[in-house]
């Protein structure tokens, strides 16, 4: 041992060697190291907790605080900004997280802020804040707020329902055989096609045969319509021009037009001629009136006659045909 | 002849260690004990105590520090909880290993060496029969080792807890100031209230059983038997190290229970 001197010395009474001058200062800076070290870490850690900082308050309430714990975060864009402080079950079943907030940090947090309870699957419960408006008014200190619950364990079982579902699809689609298969399959054929010397037509038309047809038709129709240009051209000729069709139809019109002026001035004859027609028809019928009496006349005298030839008849005897005889 | 083990079931020798904490904390607190004798006695103690190993010890610290950092931060990467891992190391390292290893390394390095010197002094005959504690011979012999090994523990403690700080955040972070913020704010949610008066209650508990455990077995030497004084020594030790314990756990039971 070093000191071994100067143990014996410190052994006997009374008999203290006097104390070397550094040995007491090299103590006092030991020991006075160590107290500025704590104490600086005491209030080191006092700062770090907020403990001379200027905080509000901010009440979350939620259905379920499970995951969250004092000292927890609550964060905003990623950035702790205050500590939970107390959770409290209220009175109506809900629970009331008291989180601290100080003030230089409470500016991101706006009176249009939503808060989330974020649970996953590792790790602590995480509280979030978003702010989607920073010239909202400033939260008000001991505002009370709804919190969303974002619980990723609750929400397994139906992402694996639905992943399943989604998996057998896929199955499904994928195995040999399916429609989507056989549409890969055309979809091929038609590329290929579509690779071809007729391209796009050959495709769609399905063989090069009837690509050539249809390119045939196109020509043949370019003929056709190369010749309805020349016949148009010469009928245009024909009816528009100088001793054309059009003008030639003027002339007729004109003609036309005087016969039926004659037409009409015929025509005003032939009512004069009808006038007459029924004047004389007027007179032949009263001629006929006269007609009718006459026969009756006749008739009457014919009647007379005959029955004068009977009364002859028969007061003649050498006739005795009773047989009358009609005229 | 009572075997170590056995000091811890006597009554009597729980009551004597009692005894002579009440007197010696009394009279260390008091102003009056401290005659320059009594002053450089302690100064002395301190500088055999704790200075002269103070290089030692805080080297150790780094490499222990240094492999826990590493096991713990490696751990967490595996796990996927990295952003746990500095609060895990300030918990595990800081909290509870350095200030438990301080307290065994002080009573290892000079509780058996104090409490051989106290035993002999009672066989010597040159201190009273404890009931007669409390004479003029306690303070001037034993309430300045006390002090001094109280004191010593609390140097050695915090310095080393120092380091172990800093190495932890040059770990993490390098050497910039970029993760300060980030750092501070574990810190302040590792050291609430509760903690950091647990932890500087252990501290002191830690400090008066490392001073006060080989002292007070010490006196049970037999006085004119020599052959007690490698008894009461062992005594000592183990009563230490069962305490030193205790309060450990009691610690960790009030703080996670």
């Amino acid at each position: 041992m070093a000191g071994e001197e100067d143990r014996q010395g410190s052994a006997g009474p009374g008999g203290f060697s006097l104390l070397p001058r550094s040995l007491g200062v090299k103590v006092g800076i030991l020991i006075g190291l160590s107290v500025i070290v704590a104490a600086g870490f005491i209030v080191y850690v006092l700062i770090a907790r907020g403990t001379f900082e200027q905080t509000q308050r901010l009440y979350l309430i939620t259905d379920n605080a499970e995951g969250v714990r004092v000292g927890s975060d609550l964060s905003f864009a990623g950035f702790p900004i205050g500590i939970v402080r107390r959770i409290r079950l209220r009175d109506d079943g809900k629970v009331r997280i008291s989180v601290r907030i100080p003030v230089e940090d409470a500016k991101w947090l706006r009176a249009s802020s939503v808060f989330v309870l974020d649970v996953p699957i590792v790790g602590a419960a995480k509280l979030r804040a978003f702010t989607s408006n920073l010239q909202d008014a400033p939260l008000p200190d001991h505002a009370e707020r709804p919190v969303l619950r974002g619980d990723t364990a609750q929400e397994i079982p139906k992402l694996v329902a639905t992943a399943r579902n989604i998996l057998e699809s896929m199955e499904e689609l994928v195995q040999a055989g399916s429609s989507l298969q056989q549409s890969i399959a055309n979809a091929r054929t038609v590329s290929e096609r579509m690779a071809g010397k007729q391209g796009l037509l050959g495709a769609a038309l399905g063989s090069e045969e009837n690509a050539k047809k249809v390119l045939a038709a196109i020509d043949n129709t370019n003929a056709v319509l190369a010749r309805l240009d020349g016949v148009l051209a010469k009928a245009d000729k024909r009816v528009l021009s100088e001793g054309g069709l059009v003008d030639e139809t003027q002339k007729a019109v004109v003609q036309a037009n005087a016969i039926l002026g004659e037409v009409r001035a015929s025509l005003k004859r032939v009512d004069g001629i009808l006038a007459d027609a029924q004047v004389v028809a007027g007179n032949a019928k009263a001629a006929t009136a006269d007609l009718g009496a006459l026969r009756a006349e006749v008739e009457a005298s014919l009647r007379k006659v005959s029955a004068l030839i009977d009364e002859i008849n028969r007061k003649w005897p050498f006739e005795r045909d009773t047989k009358i005889k009609l005229p | 002849m009572a075997y170590g083990g056995e000091f811890i079931l006597r009554p009597r020798s729980w009551r004597r260690l009692g005894r002579f904490a009440g007197y010696a904390v009394a009279a260390a607190l008091s102003p009056s004990t401290y005659t320059p004798a009594a002053r450089e006695m302690a100064v002395r103690q301190i500088y055999f105590m704790a200075w002269k190993v103070l290089a030692g010890y805080l080297a150790f610290t780094a490499v222990l520090s240094l492999v826990l950092i590493e096991v713990v931060s490696s751990a967490a990467v595996t796990y996927g909880v990295s952003q746990y891992a500095i609060e895990l190391v300030l918990r595990v390292l800081v909290l509870e290993v350095i200030p438990l290893m301080t307290a065994l390394f002080v009573a290892l390095r000079t509780g058996s060496e104090v409490g051989a010197e106290v035993a002999l002094m009672r066989v010597n005959g040159e201190i009273e029969d404890s009931e007669q504690i409390g004479a003029m011979r306690l303070y001037n012999e034993l309430v300045p080792r006390v002090a001094a090994a109280a004191l010593s523990v609390f140097a050695l403690n915090t310095l080393a807890c120092a380091l172990a700080s800093a190495l932890t955040y040059t770990v993490f972070f390098g050497f910039t100031d970029a993760g300060f913020e980030a750092f501070t704010r574990v810190v302040a949610s590792v050291f609430d209230e509760l903690v950091l008066v647990g932890f500087l209650l252990k501290s002191l508990v830690f400090g008066l059983a490392v001073a006060l455990i080989p002292i007070a077995t010490g006196l049970e030497a037999e006085r004119g038997n020599p052959r007690s004084v490698p008894f009461a020594v062992l005594a000592g030790l183990v009563k230490l190290f069962f305490v030193v314990g205790a309060v450990a756990v009691l610690s960790l039971v009030v703080k996670y229970l």
